[in-house]
């Protein structure tokens, strides 16, 4: 493919920003066709120096009626130069003469290259930069200026190539006139940068999706200070008392989490990292992620964080089909850095037809299953990797699926299954008697004690019937009510007779079952018989008192002897009770 | 939701990792694991060298539990260890009591075990140690062990000798057991309580017990080899030469066999004593070792092993603790120990026994109060459930104590009762006819009230100990504001963390041995000397690099191919754990080994005093431990009212502020200065000279030859006449 000759860089403008440890060059062009046909692409090259750090590339239209509107690139190749290029497709095709106002963003990773490699912790960090003074572009250029923005005014040396001119933190390159194509110029910048140098050398970003309502979200990191290494001790305390010792150290940085992030956790493999703070914003959750000791030059240090995230933000569903859009990978701090991303995204169990939309290219490898509470045969996890990712990728990936909701029963009607599993053992091992020998003395002793059983009721509650009786016999004794008292006396005998005949039903199968019980039962039915013969008495002393056949005095008399002698049996029958 | 979770100690650290070990390489790969990153460069066999019980136990329920696919983490379950099984001892600890009085004290001695501080420091959620689960394996034995005895049925005992084994597997305070089964069996046959029963259940036990406890690698031929085992030995030949004349008797006349008896007995029981000394003599039997020597003196560890005196858990326990541990717990067991001796039987007597060696070794040594709290709770049950009997229960039954007759048959038959009545309890007739008589109303309420005011201060006192004293763990420190926000100092985790990140893999990381399992678990790097004390000349090296000037110090380092130095220093928060008060012990322990290059003496003052100011000793200014707590500390002034360099921990301003290294760098301070490293440096970074180098090989340009020398003769004469005998002939080439 060979570049059209006819366009030309009429006005260029390079902006190159190297405050962070980032460089960003943003370039407006104006691009005119100058040939007869029209263009209907046109090619953004790279030096090949410059290549491999190159880790976003983005051109837009910078028109006055379509501001910002993204192009799409493909990488080609162009014989006979090196570097990397990129096609460009115009929305509309360029006519002859007329011209067109482009943006171009880049974004180089790793290109400021710390000198003095090592440094004292007193010592400022000092970077180098080096690039291009021109545009490097397979068109000719006819005016082009640069600007570099630095981190700070302490530069120690930079390339004079047009007598730059320089002022507090910027210098001005140019303008240079009609350059002609791939023309390379080393410009060299050697400044002071305290910029924090992370770099996240790895991160494993896992988004498990649960269809009861939840998307929990864990990163794992590894972070690197990738400035100038740390040499010689470091010293806490002049840490501490001087304000700038260290000063190209990390002491924390924040990460932004989506707002509605919920139960956020910080940890690593040794516990909890209890020095951080999380702060609810109106719009987003912000983490003061403070690593657990200041990361020096060459120091690394890796965490997890984690957070819950209510699924109805993010999952869209029609029917079986769902819809996962989420970030591929999210903020973890301004100017990030990522050299290598690992994506794994857990969705439920029986989900099929997957299909994955990223905003850029991603390797995908291939899917894993993921094992979880009460899963039978697996989770899906799509897996995807990709190198040297600044804070442009931060974009949303749309993954689809089909989900039958039946499958939503599964995992409720496993816990049913096992628990009635479980309680249906149990009734089977009580119900029935798994033992190998046959235990006739427990067997009769078992029944001995029901048959001992309903005998207690039965006493107390023929024990029950006199104090009836007696509160009737009181009642008589005031009311003079003679029918009363023989109604309650019959009523008495009554149940009375049929309580005995029942107790003795009883000592009978106690008999049968030879338990020595039987006697004892037998013993308490001939005290009963007394009591009650007692409570006769004390019934006809009552009759006699209120017909007067006896004197209060000894009636009073008579009762406290029969009172006596019913506890006395009382009391026997109860031990003997108690006995049984 | 898990997130929080530590482990607590130190010690658990080495659990931890051992289980984790465990549960990625598999049960054989542990047997035969050989650490290489402790004890540096010696290493350690772990798997033959630790008892497997509990590493076992949580591999076992995370291997389960991953099974069924719910995936915990093998952390979660170690942090949640303790608490399960401290459930299970309180059920335990129930059947027991239940076994030894009645129900209702069961319940109450599982509610004091499940609350009481002694036991909460094991069973708290983080505490993953041997001990946890080791008092579950202590009182299920002893449950099994009585019920066996009750029951004379070799199934009970068969359990019983399974639950041994598992205390075996878990920790060696197995010893215990063995040793006090024994002591029961041996004061039933005093007391004229020998049974069947008793001799099923011991010769059972024994045999099987020996047999299985020998299976574990750790334990190996201990039992058979060594003096803490040989009286369960001895007991067995007796109990069997008891047995034996007790089928004689059956055959013989009364007056023959008495005679026979004494005779029997007493040559039985020479002989085995006669065994024990001379295969001990003869070296067939190991002697007691040191640690158990130090049970029955409480000097002797202080003067022959420090490294076990410098440890706090063994020191002799004070009053204070005892109180602070078990609370009312601790006033009331006597009483339930009189209501077993009064009313003795044969599981009563192994209680009191139980009892009467827990309290003595729990005096002798803080850390084996944790075998004296079960048997406290399950005592002090019974002083309370009786009391509570006779001042809430009726009348009648009080009159009628529950059946405590050993045979099977009653037994099973009351215990059937109290099941079948438990729902319905029976009004007595005759309580309503009859006055109350005895104890008044007024007395009963009273007394009630009073216990139950005691019961509520022992459960205020636990819920305060417990959140207090035991939740917290030993690696973050907090402390409160005066406005009550709470600060956390994670200062051991930070330095460890950086341990982590920042050395490399294989360094090799010298401190004191307290921090051994801590630097191996969450820093994963060597280390010297550990938790694990098997080895008292190497911690005894470590401590001469701490107490020697830094020259010294260096070449042992350097000999024990040391990176990195951590100590812990307290001097700026007031921490008071840390290695200058651990300090003495380390000199004492290298002086030990060490007793020409170390001397306590040399570390005091004129006037026998410890002191880190300028009036301290000047071997102690200057030795590397000094030097490495305060490098720097000189110049740092914490408040406005001290010195600079004043340390509040031992309130004194030091008393040498110009700290240099020669041979060391500070690597890492943590932000409290709680933890420094120090990086040895390696030969070649020595500083240069001061001066230029003298040369001693330079060639002079005019050699200077003696004429002595030239004629390689110690004297010539002059104008000697030197006879020239022609010249050789040269040979020419042909």
């Amino acid at each position: 493919m060979r570049a059209e000759v006819s366009l030309v860089n009429d006005e260029v403008k390079r902006t190159v920003d190297l405050s962070t440890h980032l460089a960003k060059i943003s370039t407006e062009v104006l691009l005119s066709n100058q040939g007869g046909s029209a263009a209907h692409s046109f090619v953004v090259a790279l030096e090949a120096d410059l290549a491999p750090h190159l880790a976003y590339i983005g051109v837009s239209v910078n028109d006055e009626e379509e501001k910002d509107r993204p192009l799409e690139l493909k990488e080609v190749r162009v014989k006979g130069q090196s570097g990397v290029f990129f096609e460009v497709q115009l929305p509309s095709p360029l006519a002859g003469g007329s011209k067109l106002q482009l943006q171009v963003e880049t974004v180089l990773s790793h290109v400021l290259r710390p000198f003095p490699l090592h440094i004292n912790q007193a010592e400022r960090q000092l970077v180098v930069f080096q690039a291009n003074h021109y545009l490097y572009s397979p068109y000719p250029t006819t005016t082009q200026t640069t600007r570099v923005r630095l981190a700070s005014k302490n530069v120690e040396s930079y390339t004079k190539l047009g007598n730059p001119t320089k002022s507090d933190e910027n210098i001005e390159y140019g303008p240079f006139y009609d350059v002609p194509p791939y023309s390379q110029d080393a410009m060299k910048i050697h400044y002071e940068n305290n910029s924090p140098f992370l770099t996240i050398s790895s991160i494993t970003r896992t988004i498990e999706v649960s269809h009861w309502g939840n998307i929990a979200v864990e990163e794992t990191i590894d972070l690197r200070h990738t400035g100038a290494f740390l040499k010689g001790p470091f010293s806490r305390y002049d840490y501490q008392r001087q304000s700038d010792s260290g000063i190209s150290s990390v002491k924390s940085f924040k990460t932004i989490l989506p707002a509605s992030a919920q139960d956020v956790y910080y940890r690593d493999e040794i516990g909890n990292i209890s020095t951080s703070h999380l702060l609810v914003l109106e719009d987003s959750v912000e983490v003061e992620v403070r690593p657990r000791f200041p990361l020096f030059g060459g120091w690394k240090t890796h965490y997890i964080i984690g957070y819950n995230l209510p699924s109805y933000e993010y999952l869209y569903t029609l029917g079986d089909q769902y819809a996962l859009k989420m970030r591929l990978v999210d903020h973890v701090y301004d100017d990030q850095v990522i050299d290598h991303l690992t994506v794994k995204i857990i969705l439920p169990e029986g989900a099929r037809n997957i299909h994955l939309d990223t905003p850029y290219p991603i390797d995908r490898m291939p899917d894993q299953l993921h094992y979880t509470y009460l899963d039978t045969f697996g989770r899906p996890v799509l897996v995807a990797s990709k190198k040297n990712l600044v804070e442009q990728h931060i974009q949303d990936v749309v993954i689809h699926y089909t989900f039958n909701k039946i499958l939503m029963l599964q995992e409720p009607l496993l816990v049913v299954g096992a628990f009635y599993i479980m309680f249906f053992t149990v009734i089977i091992y009580v119900r029935l008697d798994f033992s190998i020998t046959k235990d006739p003395a427990a067997e009769v002793r078992m029944k001995v004690a029901s048959i001992t059983e309903q005998v207690l009721t039965l006493v107390n509650k023929r024990l029950g019937l006199y104090r009836h009786l007696d509160e009737a016999v009181n009642r008589y004794k005031q009311s003079r009510d003679t029918g009363a008292l023989n109604s309650a006396r019959k009523a008495m005998e009554a149940e009375h007779r049929s309580l005995t005949t029942d107790v003795g039903a009883l000592q009978g199968r106690l008999k049968a079952e030879g338990s020595d019980l039987a006697e004892k039962v037998g013993e308490v039915q001939k005290l009963d018989g007394q009591v009650k013969e007692l409570v006769c008495r004390s019934c006809q002393e009552a009759e006699r008192l209120v017909a007067g056949k006896v004197k209060k005095e000894a009636y009073i008399e008579s009762e406290k002897t029969l009172a006596g002698k019913r506890l006395e049996l009382v009391t026997r029958i109860d031990s003997l009770l108690d006995a049984l | 939701m898990f997130t929080g979770l530590i482990l607590k100690e130190r010690r658990y650290r080495f659990n931890y990792r051992s289980t984790h070990y465990l549960t990625t390489n598999g049960f054989y790969e542990f047997l035969n694991w050989f650490d290489e990153r402790a004890w540096y460069p010696l290493g350690r066999i772990v798997g033959g060298t630790v008892y497997p019980g509990l590493m076992v136990t949580a591999g076992l329920i995370h291997y389960v539990l991953n099974l069924l696919h719910v995936t915990v983490h093998i952390r979660d379950v170690c942090v949640f260890l303790a608490p399960i099984f401290s459930g299970l001892t309180a059920i335990s600890t129930f059947l027991l009591t239940r076994e030894l009085w009645n129900q209702g004290a069961g319940l109450l001695a599982a509610c004091f075990i499940a609350i009481v501080p002694g036991y909460i420091s094991r069973s708290v959620a983080g505490s993953f140690d041997n001990e946890g689960i080791a008092i579950f394996a202590l009182q299920f034995t002893y449950y099994l062990w009585v019920k066996s005895v009750k029951t004379g049925s070799v199934c009970w005992t068969i359990g019983c000798c399974l639950s041994y084994f598992y205390m075996v597997s878990a920790w060696g305070g197995y010893v215990f057991i063995i040793n006090l089964i024994p002591l029961h069996v041996f004061v039933l046959l005093l007391m004229q309580r020998f049974s069947r029963r008793v001799y099923i259940a011991y010769s059972t036990f024994y045999i099987v017990g020996l047999v299985l406890s020998m299976q574990i690698p750790f334990v190996g031929f201990q039992p058979i080899r060594t003096s803490e085992h040989m009286a369960a030995a001895g007991v067995f030949a007796l109990l069997q030469a008891y047995a034996f004349l007790q089928y004689l008797k059956d055959r013989l006349t009364r007056q023959e066999f008495q005679t026979l008896f004494f005779l029997g007995v007493s040559l039985a029981a020479g002989a085995v004593f006669l065994t024990v000394i001379y295969l001990t003599y003869t070296g067939y039997i190991a002697p007691w070792s040191g640690r158990f020597y130090s049970l029955w003196d409480t000097g002797y560890a202080k003067i022959h092993i420090p490294i076990i005196a410098s440890v706090s858990e063994h020191q002799p326990t004070t009053w204070v603790s005892f109180f602070f541990d078990l609370h009312i717990l601790v006033c009331t067991f006597p009483a339930g120990l009189w209501f077993c001796i009064k009313n003795i039987n044969d599981e009563r007597v192994f209680v009191a026994l139980y009892a009467i060696s827990a309290v003595y070794f729990a005096g002798v040594m803080v850390r084996l109060m944790l075998t004296l709290t079960p048997v406290v709770c399950m005592l002090s049950a019974i002083a309370f459930s009786s009391v509570f009997e006779h001042y809430l229960g009726d009348d009648q039954k009080r009159e009628s104590p529950p059946a405590e007759d050993s045979s099977d048959e009653d037994d099973k038959r009351s215990s059937g009762n109290l099941y079948d009545k438990a729902g319905k309890v029976r009004k007595h007739v005759s309580e309503q006819e009859k006055a109350e008589e005895g104890l008044g109303p007024n007395i009963k309420s009273i007394v009630t009230m009073l216990m139950l005011m005691l019961l509520m201060m022992f459960a205020v006192h636990c819920t305060w100990v417990t959140s207090n004293a035991y939740s917290s763990p030993s690696v973050v420190l907090a402390s409160y504001n005066n406005d009550g926000t709470r600060n956390i100092l994670d200062d051991f985790r930070e330095a460890y963390y950086w341990l982590r990140q920042n050395t490399d893999e294989r360094a090799r990381v010298m401190s004191w041995w307290d921090y051994g399992y801590q630097i191996a678990g969450m820093a994963n790097r060597t280390t010297l000397v550990d938790n694990n004390t098997w080895n008292n000349s190497h911690i005894a090296l470590v401590g001469k690099a701490m107490s020697s000037n830094e020259s010294a110090a260096y070449e042992i380092m350097q000999s024990l191919d040391v990176d990195y130095v951590l100590i812990i220093f307290g001097g700026v928060i007031g921490y008071s754990g840390d290695d200058i008060n651990k300090f003495l012990w380390m000199v004492r322990i290298a002086e030990g080994e060490h007793p020409k290059d170390i001397r306590e003496t040399d570390y005091f003052t004129p006037q026998g005093e410890f002191r880190v100011d300028k009036a301290g000793s000047p071997t102690l200014l200057n030795c590397l431990m000094y030097k490495m707590s305060y490098y720097r500390f000189g110049e740092m002034q914490l408040d406005f009212r001290t010195p600079p360099g004043f340390d509040r921990t031992r309130n004194a301003e030091i008393g040498n502020k110009d700290i240099r290294f020669e041979h060391l760098e500070e690597a890492f301070t943590s932000e409290h200065w709680l933890v420094r490293i120090y990086k040895v440096k390696k030969p070649e970074n020595r500083q240069p000279l001061g001066h230029k180098p003298r040369i001693t090989n330079i060639v002079p340009k005019q050699k200077y030859t003696s004429k002595k020398v030239a004629k390689r003769k110690r004297g010539y004469v002059r104008n000697k006449l030197v006879l020239k005998k022609g010249r050789r002939a040269v040979r020419k080439a042909l």
